[in-house]
């Protein structure tokens, strides 16, 4: 059950330095279970790289990271990531994909899993069809179901909307509504301010590296946020 | 570097003036104290390289790699030595600039490829971790090469045309002299410039530290 | 799932994946094929010096294709970023490592095999028994290549200039085992007895345990970042 007092995450002054350009600078960020969190920054503004530092994809030039996922400390098991990429294979089929992650994962049952999955995004009639004949926003859904297959307690998604069309855009938010509604902490960054604030609860800006501004929903004026994150963006620079 | 000074001048000295002249091969064989000198030390090096790569991905901690990356350089320039020495001694002896065949040459060969390819993927990789741990890699995979390098060739040799039989007569007293010396010079050359290289790594990674304390502030 | 199981499926999904996109791989058999076509062109065709060189021809023939195969290994797992979906996983390095060498070394077999094949028949060798052993020479080189390869393959995958990084890291590295590969094949093919195809093989099964043995335990430390 979500526990909002334990933090399920915990950056302290993370740093990650790509030479001498700083991609991620002094991030402090506490996110509960349950949370749902957008950060959002212009491009370059350092957004997947603290993705990809959660991730445990890459590892931070500085600072601490720490997971209190319970009785688990795996935060492999614990994670699932939607990157901008789908990865997924576009020569397998929707299932086949979702089977081969299933059994990655060593999840029991992986059959069964995969089918429960594609029926749950809608994408049982695409069961059999390769991904690499997929629409956008199939595949979009899929690359989701991809990172649910294991249950992750937190989902990181990075820029989920790109490419997809009104249709898609809200489909998907209602899936991730739904997941919001099933307790599971989301952290979604974007550069698309639209769909960020209609999901969250908790915003934060990121520009230059830095975060630089953040506020919990409810105390957030949402038609005054676009000036408020013009704003901040403006005083950093952009890059 | 005073002392390595000195000992350059003497080893100069003990190879151009101490040293007798070789009877049969005469003047050129004076290149073989420097040879020698710099052969030994290529090994050395690269030794050097797999201990910091090893070194680096066991405790992550950078100055392996600026070891690793300095011995590379080193190493290389010593091989290029020892390369650019051996046909200009085996030219006017055995007849060839490049006797194919003979296991040292091959393996030495070999190695100048390696870690020359070794320097060419440190330069295509950007600043960070991830580079110092391909390289890491890179001078492991290298190393355990050499004694590949060494067999394949010695055994390969045994069924081909020998072109070297023994690569020196008996060596004078003062030409073991001159060559003790010469292979001292050059170890403490090699370890001084390792040693440069080192500190001009740890001075430019601390140098960013401190942009970096100062834009923090 | 048990690592044995793990493996198998992770190579099937490689196998999978490039019996669907066969064009890549027959264009891979059919540039070993112009290789072999060209030496013959360069060099006088049929007369005794090109015998001679045909060994060596060969074991050139086997090595281009290698590489194409090994950039299009990672390629196939950069296209969308599954390198990453594997690395996520909690699937142990070791055995992600096991799953693409064994796939690129079977593929690498099969693409050798019909190489020789041809080879054969252009060269104007006849078909015996001693093809077996020059089988047995492909089969234990390819390991070795595949297993450098896979690991430098997935090295090289994130750098801009991979197609040629590659055969730059690699070809120094199997050097000594061109040497012995090609000594045997001449054995076979040419010589009136054979002496030394014996310490052919050892040797390449040293480098072959040697670089297996590395790349499981290095592999992790080139994925993960």
């Amino acid at each position: 059950m979500p526990d909002p007092s334990v933090p399920l995450l915990r950056l302290s002054k993370v740093t990650k330095r790509f030479g001498v350009i700083r991609a991620v600078w002094n991030v402090d960020l506490e996110v509960s279970q349950g949370d749902s969190l957008a950060i959002f920054g212009p491009n370059g503004a350092g957004k997947t790289t603290l993705l990809r530092i959660i991730a445990s994809l890459t590892q931070p030039t500085s600072g601490e990271i720490e997971f209190a996922f319970k009785g688990d400390n795996q935060s492999r098991n614990r994670v699932g990531y939607v990157s901008h990429l789908s990865l997924l294979y576009n020569e397998l089929t929707g299932f086949e994909n979702l089977l081969f992650y299933a059994r990655l994962y060593d999840i029991q049952e992986a059959h069964d899993r995969a089918a429960e999955m594609l029926a749950k995004m809608g994408l049982e009639g695409a069961r059999n069809q390769r991904t690499g004949e997929y629409s956008r926003g199939m595949k979009q859904r899929l690359t989701l179901a991809r990172a649910l297959l294991h249950e992750p307690q937190l989902l990181l998604l990075d820029e989920p909307y790109t490419g997809l069309d009104q249709h898609g855009s809200r489909l998907f938010t209602e899936v991730l509504r739904g997941l919001k509604q099933e307790g599971r902490t989301i952290l979604l960054v974007t550069h698309n301010l639209g769909e960020g604030l209609e999901l969250c609860d908790r915003v934060m800006i990121q520009n230059r590296g830095e975060l630089v501004f953040q506020a919990r929903g409810e105390h957030l004026d949402k038609s005054g946020f676009e000036k408020l994150y013009f704003q901040a963006v403006e005083e950093g620079g952009e890059r | 570097m005073i002392p390595l000074y000195f000992l350059m001048v003497l080893a100069l000295y003990g190879a151009f003036l101490y040293a007798p002249t070789e009877r049969e091969m005469g003047e050129v064989q004076r290149i073989f104290y420097f040879h020698v000198g710099a052969a030994w030390n290529c090994f050395l090096a690269f030794f050097g390289v797999f201990l910091g790569g090893v070194g680096y991905l066991i405790t992550r901690k950078q100055s392996w790699d600026h070891l690793a990356a300095s011995c590379t350089e080193v190493g290389v320039v010593f091989t290029t030595i020892v390369l650019v020495t051996g046909p200009i001694w085996a030219r006017p002896i055995w007849n060839t600039w490049w006797p194919w065949g003979d296991p040292r040459v091959m393996t030495t060969m070999v190695l100048w490829l390696i870690y020359v390819a070794y320097l060419m993927l440190r330069s295509s990789l950007p600043e960070g971790e991830t580079k110092y741990k391909y390289c890491a890699v890179f001078g492991i995979i290298g190393f355990l090469d050499v004694p590949i390098v060494w067999f394949s060739i010695r055994w390969w040799r045994t069924i081909h045309p020998v072109v070297i039989t023994s690569s020196g007569a008996e060596l004078e007293p003062e030409m073991i002299h001159a060559l003790f010396v010469a292979v001292i010079a050059m170890t403490v050359l090699c370890v001084t410039l390792v040693m440069l290289r080192m500190a001009m790594r740890l001075n430019s990674s601390m140098a960013e530290e401190v942009t970096d304390a100062v834009q923090r502030v | 799932m048990n690592p044995i199981a793990l493996t198998w499926v992770l190579v099937g999904k490689d196998l999978k994946i490039e019996y669907r996109s066969r064009q890549a791989y027959l264009t891979t058999v059919f540039f070993a094929l112009l290789i072999l076509v060209i030496f013959n062109f360069a060099f006088d065709p049929g007369s005794p010096a090109t015998r001679e060189a045909a060994p060596g021809i060969l074991w050139v023939a086997l090595l281009f294709p290698g590489i194409i195969r090994l950039n299009r290994s990672f390629q196939v797992e950069m296209e969308e970023g599954t390198l990453y979906g594997l690395i996520l996983s909690p699937a142990d390095r070791g055995v992600l490592f096991l799953g693409k060498f064994l796939a690129n070394w079977f593929l690498l077999i099969v693409v050798d095999l019909l190489v020789l094949l041809a080879f054969v028949i252009v060269y104007n060798f006849s078909f015996s028994v001693q093809l077996l052993w020059i089988a047995l020479l492909i089969v234990l080189s390819a390991l070795g290549f595949s297993a450098v390869g896979t690991l430098l393959g997935a090295m090289v995958s994130t750098i801009r200039t991979r197609e040629v990084m590659l055969p730059v890291l690699l070809f120094p590295i199997i050097l000594p085992i061109i040497l012995p590969a090609v000594n045997g094949t001449q054995e076979i093919l040419l010589a009136q007895e054979i002496q030394s195809l014996g310490r052919s093989v050892e040797l390449l099964v040293a480098f072959d345990v040697i670089y297996l043995a590395a790349g499981f335990v290095l592999f992790d430390y080139v994925v993960a970042d």
